[in-house]
């Protein structure tokens, strides 16, 4: 196991969003405002390094049959879990992600990550493919919001930058969520084919 | 990322391998709800509380001159058909030291991108003391001025323009006795019927 290598596959190479292209839907519908993008990234982090863990744990004992089923029922479980807590203790997050928390179940990173990773390595690795996997997912999510939050509304974090008639309001609506993303995972394709050239 | 997943044991459909299934998610799942059950133990209350605190926020908005609210009353099938297409979500009694001064009532009404969830308060006298919008999906920039009550071609906030009315003033409608935002017809249309459904549902209460 190669902690460093699995951190750069989490965050570049292999990173979910922009290169699996994994979750795209949530990408596109959180990331209008920093602290919605924050929210949902950390609430994807523990939700995904925590059933990574369970699913690589229970991995020998789970019939190959139903393994999808079983890790839908950890999933939805650690979902539910984070659901309940966001609304107990940070009503505010839990308000404005609204459905797209308790959707994090269908959220084919964490699937994924179970499929292709957890079932198949050991309990530490799929900790840390959880941790950096959701890192991954974070920092996408960030840069997201960062360009349609300041350039769209015009404010970071809700303070106001930019004064209030010159944003591109069109960023903030669903057409802008697909904009930006293109542009992300564009650049995202050409520095990794440029590194390539490199070596 | 690979999904050559390797299929450890052969498949032998036998009834003995059917029931290991069965048990192993039958067990896995006992597990899971206990646990859920463990955390909703632990945040029922404070959820309970939380949703409580933010109903009486937006009440004391609708209704200025309440001290205090009842809990939910209960719904009768009357004031469910009152509210015609608009659900009835709760009614609360709006007290002063005590005294009933008028009703506070949740509505949900559609508008242009989905439910909007409103507090509309009416005095004893059946008038229109407040609007208030409890949570709602109108598109940023246009839909979201209702919501945000800006101000209507009048100079006067689109929810604002509420306060006042009774059921005297015939049925509301955006175009004659109410006035739209430009742009945002179909949110502020959304608006009105939950204000005519609660001034429907009040009447009903007397």
């Amino acid at each position: 196991m190669n902690i460093g290598r699995q951190l750069k596959e989490g965050l570049i190479t292999q990173n979910p969003v922009l290169v699996q292209m994994l979750g795209l839907c949530s990408t596109m519908a959180i990331t209008t405002s920093i602290m919605n993008g924050l929210g949902m990234g950390v609430s994807v982090l523990i939700i995904l390094t925590a059933s990574n863990v369970v699913i690589s744990a229970i991995r020998k004992i789970v019939p190959d049959k139903i393994r999808i089923a079983m890790f839908i029922v950890v999933i939805a479980g650690f979902v539910t879990c984070v659901d309940l807590l966001l609304q107990a203790f940070v009503p505010a997050i839990a308000e404005s992600l609204g459905v797209f928390i308790p959707l994090i179940v269908v959220n084919c990173i964490i699937l994924g990550r179970a499929e292709s990773f957890s079932y198949k390595n050991g309990v530490a690795g799929s900790f840390f493919d959880g941790i950096f996997q959701g890192l991954g997912y974070t920092a996408v999510l960030l840069a997201m919001c960062f360009i349609r939050e300041l350039l769209g509304a015009g404010t970071l974090a809700g303070v106001r930058i930019i004064p209030e008639q010159f944003p591109v309001g069109v960023l903030t609506l669903p057409v802008g969520g697909f904009l930006v993303l293109g542009f992300l995972i564009a650049a995202m394709q050409w520095a990794l084919s440029k590194s390539k050239e490199g070596k | 990322m690979s999904n050559d997943v390797k299929t450890k044991e052969k498949v032998h459909m036998d009834p003995q391998y059917i029931i290991r299934l069965t048990v192993t998610l039958l067990i896995t799942c006992m597990v899971v709800a206990a646990a859920l059950g463990g955390v909703n133990a632990i945040t029922a209350d404070k959820i309970a509380a939380t949703n409580w605190e933010k109903t009486v926020e937006a009440m004391k908005k609708v209704a200025p001159d309440a001290t205090d609210f009842s809990d939910a009353l209960p719904i009768t099938d009357e004031m469910t058909a009152a509210a015609g297409s608009v659900t009835l979500d709760s009614v609360y009694e709006a007290l002063a030291n005590g005294q009933s001064v008028g009703y506070a009532l949740k509505v949900v009404a559609s508008g242009s991108q989905g439910k909007i969830e409103m507090m509309v308060g009416v005095d004893g006298e059946g008038t229109v003391t407040g609007v208030s919008i409890v949570k709602n999906s109108e598109t940023a920039g246009i839909g979201s001025k209702v919501m945000n009550n800006e101000n209507t071609a009048k100079g006067v906030g689109v929810l604002s323009q509420f306060e006042g009315k009774t059921a005297a003033d015939g049925v509301l409608t955006v175009g004659s006795n109410v006035d739209a935002i430009s742009g945002a017809t179909v949110s502020t249309r959304g608006v009105t019927n939950g204000v005519s459904a609660a001034l429907a549902v009040a009447g009903v209460m007397g």
